[in-house]
């Protein structure tokens, strides 16, 4: 029997997160990782699969600690980031949230994401992902621990950043 | 059709002057990339993979050379040998995966079955429909017509009457000797890679690795984000990223190394950041001071033409392109290291080479948008021009090596006093123009 008050509470959290971002939102958005939170975008592997040991092989974004997303966040507060001036307009579509496991605080979940991404230049595109998250309770609430994204697309078209996958 | 250009009207090329100008159409005429197409993609040597991509008997890697799809296998023998990837029979592409290991290739439409040296070794219901003695050699794979490698570059030309891929490279290799690691310590592809797809003509894309000129301005982001970065923590010793070039005036040069080939250093400003740098007790028994300047104290930048970038500045790559449209280029990457690195080495190496650089890093998107604005912009065509010319004057240029260049032992074209000036440019473009013309100059080095 599915946990529900936990499929709803991590579902109302996968939300909110997409819906901050599509807000820049970004303080709050920082608010819901942990300060050790890992944030994780393997890169493909030749044979088409991805990478899995990130100390070791290639990504498109690994951070360890949240201060990497803050840094990325710093980057497009500078105003003078090209890819970043203007922002692009994004809407998160977050579904088939599921709870995959618990144990003790910490929490995993899954969840699909497309992402529209819209700038003047590049028109409108779509990147589509996989979220595999870890989560921690801590005074109360869930928090994350570690956001893995799988892109499905190999070939890059253009660039991307935390806020459009 | 190839509508007739004269190409050499493109380039504005007045030495005496001071003057060198590209005009903008060579990044939208239709007619331009099909001649490039025939005479450099088609028709030279180009990048094709590194060794370590096919270590194995029957290990594969599918590539394009131009339009033309093609594939380098490692042989039996450890040989490597090339390929048209079309099937001798219908033309049905063989291989369609990126990289794969096989004994034998057999065709995905009839069953037509080749092995590593692209005889065809069996044909389906031989029996039946064909002659009773027929040679079957007759659908043998096309080979590409040169293969050569140097320093785990491997490199393939459809047209076989090019020079020597050691000519070719001619000046380079002295560079290459120093990638990364020096020989004899072994270098590899770390797993994983990026393919990126940019709304831009090849060249623009090939323009923006020898072109420092333009970093303190669309990277002056990324220099004050890690200055942030540092503000609030410590990324020091190997895990610290350097910025100095993007910040301070530091000592550098760039060279015009013939053949369309470029290179650009600057001095490491934090060189304990760079990897190679715990092994300084080592080199220095084994170099010279001058040399051990280029090994250790130089952040190190190049390209081949017409479709290889190696990178050794922060981090370390190999970066490869390939035209899909006038307007559309395809760009590979990967991270390379010297087998057997230490894993806090390894780890800080990509952890800046991500920092940095695909199309998810802190650096290369702004690239991509500025590649990208500039092709828009080539329509301009009434302001004709895309000016070259820094670094003309006799007071900053210096025809063959200048004292760095003779410490490491290379004999560029021009030296240039500074990284960011613009003579490595004309020599891409000078050689660009000798291909597209045909007039010899590559072939005969």
């Amino acid at each position: 029997m599915a946990d529900l008050a936990l499929q709803a509470e991590v579902s109302e959290l996968l939300f909110r997160e997409a819906r901050l971002l599509d807000a820049q939102r970004w303080t709050d958005w920082l608010e819901l990782y942990c300060e050790d939170a890992v944030f994780w975008v393997p890169a493909f592997t030749m044979a088409g699969g991805y990478t899995e040991q990130p100390e070791q092989e290639l990504n498109f974004i690994y951070m360890a600690g949240r201060s990497g997303l803050e840094e990325r966040v710093f980057r497009l507060n500078t105003g003078i980031s090209l890819s970043s001036t203007p922002l692009p307009r994004t809407r998160h579509m977050v579904g088939m949230v599921m709870v995959d496991g618990q144990n003790g605080d910490a929490v995993q979940a899954f969840a699909n994401c497309q992402v529209a991404t819209f700038t003047e230049i590049r028109g409108q595109q779509f990147r589509t992902s996989s979220y595999e998250y870890l989560l921690r309770r801590s005074g109360g609430g869930l928090r994350i621990a570690q956001k893995k994204v799988l892109l499905l697309e190999a070939v890059i078209d253009g660039y991307f950043d935390f806020y459009a996958i | 059709m190839t509508q007739e250009r004269d190409f050499a009207a493109f380039i504005d090329d007045r030495p005496e002057e001071g003057i060198f100008r590209v005009d903008r159409s060579v990044y939208n005429d239709p007619a331009v990339l099909e001649a490039e197409y025939q005479t450099i993609f088609e028709g030279g040597w180009i990048f094709l993979c590194h060794e370590t991509h096919i270590p194995n008997p029957g290990d594969y890697f599918t590539t394009w050379l131009g339009r033309q799809p093609v594939f380098v296998v490692r042989g039996a023998d450890g040989s490597v040998n090339g390929f048209l990837n079309a099937c001798g029979h219908r033309g049905a592409m063989l291989l369609t995966y990126r990289v794969g290991n096989a004994k034998t290739f057999d065709c995905p439409y009839h069953g037509f079955c080749f092995n590593d040296k692209g005889d065809c070794i069996s044909v389906r219901s031989k029996r039946t429909g064909w002659p009773d003695e027929f040679d079957i050699g007759r659908f043998d794979l096309a080979p590409i017509a040169r293969i050569d490698s140097y320093r785990g570059l491997i490199f393939g030309s459809l047209a076989p009457d090019v020079p020597e891929l050691r000519d070719y490279l001619g000046a380079a290799t002295a560079l290459l000797d120093i990638f990364v690691a020096p020989v004899p310590q072994p270098l590899e592809i770390v797993p994983g890679y990026c393919v990126y797809v940019s709304n831009c003509n090849w060249k623009v894309m090939h323009e923006n690795g020898p072109d420092a000129y333009h970093a303190p301005v669309v990277h002056r982001n990324f220099a004050d984000t890690i200055a942030f970065r540092e503000s609030r923590g410590s990324f020091e010793g190997v895990n610290k990223t350097e910025r100095g070039r993007l910040t301070a005036r530091i000592e550098s040069a760039s060279y015009d190394l013939g053949n369309g080939h470029t290179a650009f250093w600057n001095e490491r400003t934090t060189p304990e950041a760079y990897p190679i740098y715990a092994h300084r007790d080592e080199l220095a028994k084994r170099f010279s001071p001058g040399q051990l300047d280029w090994i250790l104290g130089r952040g190190r930048h190049m390209t081949i033409f017409p479709n290889l970038l190696l990178n050794d500045l922060a981090s370390s790559h190999l970066r490869t392109y390939r035209p899909l449209s006038v307007d559309r280029t395809e760009t590979i990457i990967w991270c390379i290291a010297p087998v057997g690195e230490p894993a806090e080495m390894r780890a800080a190496r990509l952890r800046k080479f991500e920092d940095f650089f695909l199309p998810s890093g802190m650096a290369t998107p702004d690239d991509i948008a500025i590649v990208e604005a500039a092709q828009r912009a080539s329509w301009a065509l009434e302001s004709r021009w895309t000016d070259m010319g820094r670094g003309s004057d006799p007071a900053f240029r210096i025809d063959g090596p200048d004292q760095a260049a003779r410490e490491l032992g290379f004999t560029p074209k021009v030296s240039s006093t500074s990284w960011d000036h613009e003579i490595t440019l004309q020599g891409v473009y000078r050689h660009w123009l000798s291909r597209i013309t045909r007039n010899g100059e590559a072939r005969h080095g």
